[in-house]
């Protein structure tokens, strides 16, 4: 099954900044108002978004869609 | 100096006696709270912006632990100023990352997309209809009528794309549901992304999820399939709930 795995680092960069950028436990944003006693910071937020966008329209620039459509 | 955190773990141990390496190689360590811990780094000075080289890194300190335990992955950015804020956030979230460890003890994420040619398969609907259709001829004589007819048939190759998506998602869910725990579907999020698929399998069936990806991606449909993991579980934390 390495086949699968290297496949998967074809579009492994994409998928770490999606989870990176987007996912998990936050505890910054919204939950860090409901723990007003706490200064937690959030790094470089803008420059953060302004790189999702980025990468989203990197995203599927970089995978381009089958020539022939579907054959159901 | 500033305490930046990378993910829950489901152990109050000490870690990696310093071999584990974060944000500007500073070695990662774990402040423990009652039965789990916080995994960290101290940063001498401010990071103003993060780089793509901090969030690989951080995603590297998220994978070398989830080899040893079950890890909550902390959306990358995070920095507490002293320790006791890191030991209040802790102890006010503490039922949230006990109930979440507790349900994804030894799993992991997999990521699915499947591709398809949604202006293509749009076309091919638009041929089948109109050669099935007569309605403009019978309507020819009434502009208000053809407005009204026109939006009806939009409506249906809108109904007839997403059936033949629902169909398709079904027909590839069907192969790798069987070994998930849980399962997140997002569908016909772009005209050419059928699905982006995130399933929460068990670390022992690992394989039989790769085995099920790799007999789907042979079905003969033209459609391409892009796999990735295993990853931490970042899609399947439930927070406040």
């Amino acid at each position: 099954m390495d086949n699968v795995y290297t496949r998967s680092k074809d579009i492994a960069l994409i998928e770490i900044l999606d989870r990176v950028l987007d996912k998990g436990v936050v505890i910054s944003g919204d939950i860090v108002i409901s723990v007003a006693d706490v200064d937690l910071i959030y790094v470089g937020l803008k420059v953060l978004l302004s790189s999702v966008e980025t990468m989203n329209r990197l995203k599927w620039a970089e995978v381009p869609c089958p020539e022939s459509p579907g054959n159901l | 100096m500033k305490i930046y955190s990378y993910c829950i773990i489901d152990s109050k141990e000490r870690i990696g006696d310093g071999h584990i390496r974060g944000l500007n190689g500073a070695p990662v360590y774990n402040i423990p709270y009652r039965d789990m811990g916080i995994v960290v780094n101290n940063l001498n000075g401010d990071i103003k912006d993060l780089t793509k080289s901090h969030l690989l890194e951080h995603e590297n300190v998220v994978e070398m632990l989830m080899k040893n335990f079950t890890v909550l992955p902390l959306r990358s950015g995070a920095l507490f100023n002293r320790e006791e804020e890191v030991l209040h956030v802790m102890e006010k979230f503490y039922g949230d990352f006990r109930s979440n460890l507790d349900r994804l003890i030894n799993k992991v994420e997999f990521g699915i997309k499947i591709i398809w040619s949604g202006d293509n398969i749009r076309g091919e609907i638009l041929k089948d209809h109109a050669s099935s259709s007569h309605f403009l001829a019978a309507t020819k004589d009434s502009p208000g009528k053809m407005f009204i007819m026109g939006k009806f048939e939009k409506y249906k190759i809108e109904r007839a794309l997403k059936e033949k998506a629902e169909i398709c998602i079904a027909f590839a869910d069907n192969f790798l549901n069987r070994f998930a725990f849980e399962k997140k579907l997002e569908k016909l999020i772009s005209t050419n992304l059928l699905l982006n698929a995130f399933y929460l399998v068990d670390k022992e069936r690992q394989r039989d999820f790769k085995e099920a990806f790799e007999l789907l991606r042979i079905a003969p449909d033209n459609f391409k399939y892009l796999f990735s993991g295993p990853w931490p579980p970042y899609n399947f934390i439930r927070m406040g709930e």
